[in-house]
């Protein structure tokens, strides 16, 4: 039992070090992932505080990255604002996954019009401005980092979709697949049993991917003025910046630099995801 | 072909009509009843009140209400901004100019630049400069495009003192003729810049790719195998059949430029409807946001239509 749990993790480990890109990408994560968990010990002063030193240059008045107009520590805020961008990367990236699963999965499985249904659907959003709609709905709807997470999730489900629609398409021809519905298993188990488990691994390649661009989509948010104000998020230190950008350069810069930092790794862990989990890519083509 | 193109018209015809039913879901589903939505929050005028309950039908069932919302705006009306009150289209209307200059100045630059580097690469695949120039795209991929507008202001502007970045003109002197076209493009070098710079690694990528997916299929090997010279092969059958996925890309990227303009023209203070959008979203001006975001949905539907048609008339085979 233990030398098979043994094996396994040996498996992993194999997989994961046979692709540079994948390796990259989970040192970075993990990196993250302390930063989330340790915010509290690594951050040298409260970022919500508004301290006197306002404006502070690097490393002036203990500040190692400066301070911003309202004497809040920079380095902090950026520390903390990791949480923000995680947060929302993963619960879109989320919602955005299970819409595209399902939707993509019965579209695929059941064919026929469902079928020309939801690809004609998948193609009219995949041409409709993603970015303006998430702004619109925020605006309208109050820009809360809720309401950003859920909008980003629903609005981008349809690249999930495809491939989901594309995986269930071929799976449903699989001997196993047939097996089943000849020992008189219902729609729905084959649906959840084989075809989603066996199709799912380009959707969550992609779905990482997704996790990229819901950071971006969501310090552009905050770059109109769309950003929640009861948080801290590295999109709005760059908004709150822009207007110090010739005086105080440190409180958009160093923001802008986590932004690509973070993007970074979740590119690197899609790619590599995709290297690995997808056969189509296993020959490592794609640039 | 007709029949292709026919079908296309179809599908975007649905688009478009999909985005006027997205429109008017939303606006209904907002918080707050939709009048009150359409005049601004501030306003609680009771003739202008009846007014747009006259015009909108907001007595009728929620079906003749779609039908007045689409006869008006294909007449050419998409409301009216009550912040500025002025109708929506005409203020668009006037700032479209620069924004159009901005997108296809980059997104054409972007599509050279970014091409030419991709096929660089996939020639010398595995060489330092294919690391070099993959790795400039892989970070390029993941910069946030009004951070690095703002960067290049810090460099360019602030430390070199070599560029404008305010405006389209210099608002002290008033150029004319080719002064005049000089100093707008002038004002072009940053906000076109920072456009192309984060529009590079979708060309390089795509480029990168099919360069080598075509250069490994079996008709170049026959080639290869017949002692054609490398440099015919390249020009004649990889070169022709690489560059058709990035006529595709174009379409998606104008889409990706066409709303991410807007936040590049807040940067650079550029004239066009970005600065629109913006004083729209701070003073809750809905009707001018949705006028901006139709505006854009059949722009992109356009130019989206227009190049799968080029792509079809240059590959056949997609005319299924």
């Amino acid at each position: 039992m233990e030398s098979n749990l043994n094996n396994k993790l040996k498996k992993t480990y194999k997989i994961i070090t046979s692709d540079k890109q994948l390796t990259a990408g989970i040192i970075g994560l993990l990196i993250v992932l302390t930063v989330i968990i340790f915010a509290p010990s690594l951050s040298t002063h409260d970022p919500n505080f508004y301290g006197t030193n306002v404006l502070s240059g690097l490393g002036e008045n203990g500040h190692l990255l400066g301070t911003n107009k309202m004497g809040q520590d920079i380095y902090s805020m950026i520390i903390f604002g990791t949480r923000t961008s995680v947060q929302v990367a993963v619960i879109s990236a989320l919602i955005s996954g299970v819409l595209g699963i399902l939707i993509g999965g019965i579209a695929g499985f059941f064919g026929g019009k469902i079928d020309q249904f939801v690809s004609e659907l998948i193609n009219v959003f995949m041409m409709l401005p993603t970015f303006f709609l998430i702004l619109l709905i925020i605006a309208l709807f109050g820009n809360s980092i809720t309401n950003v997470m859920i909008v980003i999730g629903i609005t981008t489900w349809p690249s999930n979709a495809k491939l989901m629609r594309a995986q269930a398409l071929s799976i449903r021809e699989r001997t196993f697949v047939k097996a089943a519905t000849a020992m008189g298993e219902s729609k729905r188990e084959i649906l959840f049993k084989y075809i989603i488990p066996n199709g799912i691994f380009p959707v969550i390649a992609n779905t990482t991917i997704g996790m990229s661009n819901a950071i971006l989509t969501e310090a552009s948010l905050s770059f109109l003025g769309l950003g929640d104000p009861n948080i801290i998020s590295w999109g709005q230190m760059i908004y709150e910046g822009k207007s110090y950008i010739t005086s105080a350069w440190w409180i958009s810069a160093f923001a802008g630099v986590a932004i690509i930092l973070t993007v970074i790794v979740f590119y690197l862990l899609g790619d590599g995801l995709n290297h690995v989990l997808n056969p189509k890519h296993a020959n490592g083509r794609e640039a | 072909m007709s029949r292709y193109i026919s079908k296309r018209l179809f599908s975007g015809i649905i688009t478009i009509l999909i985005v006027f039913a997205i429109n008017f879901i939303i606006i209904n589903a907002a918080p707050g009843d939709p009048i009150k939505t359409i005049m601004g929050k501030e306003s609680d005028d009771p003739v202008l009140r009846a007014a747009l309950e006259e015009k909108y039908g907001f007595d009728k069932p929620l079906t003749v209400q779609f039908g007045i919302y689409l006869k008006n705006s294909l007449k050419g009306d998409l409301g009216t901004s009550i912040i500025y009150d002025r109708p929506v289209s005409e203020m668009i209307g006037e700032r479209l100019g620069p924004t159009i200059l901005l997108v296809l100045s980059a997104g054409i630059l972007s599509l050279i630049i970014g091409t030419i580097m991709g096929i660089i690469a996939a020639r010398r695949e595995g060489s330092l400069l294919d690391t070099i120039l993959s790795g400039i795209s892989y970070v390029l991929n993941s910069v946030p495009s009004f951070w690095l507008g703002l960067m290049l202001i810090i460099l360019f502007s602030s430390r070199l003192k070599l560029l404008p970045t305010y405006g389209m003109t210099n608002q002290r002197a008033s150029y004319t003729g080719i002064k005049y076209i000089l100093d707008v493009l002038k004002h072009m070098i940053l906000p076109v810049g920072t456009l192309l710079l984060v529009q590079i690694p979708t060309y390089f990528r795509i480029a990168k790719s099919s360069v080598l997916q075509v250069a490994n299929e079996d008709f170049i090997t026959t080639f290869r195998a017949t002692v054609m010279s490398e440099r015919k092969i390249f020009n004649k059958y990889i070169f022709r059949n690489a560059i058709l996925p990035t006529i595709t890309m174009f379409g998606i990227s104008m889409a990706y430029l066409i709303t991410g303009v807007s936040l590049i023209e807040t940067v650079f203070a550029w004239p066009g409807t970005g600065r629109l959008v913006l004083t729209a979203i701070n003073q809750r001006d809905y009707p001018t946001l949705m006028g901006m975001y139709l505006i854009m949905s059949i722009s992109v539907a356009v130019v989206m239509i227009i190049v799968d048609i080029i792509y079809a008339i240059l590959d056949p085979r997609i005319r299924y």
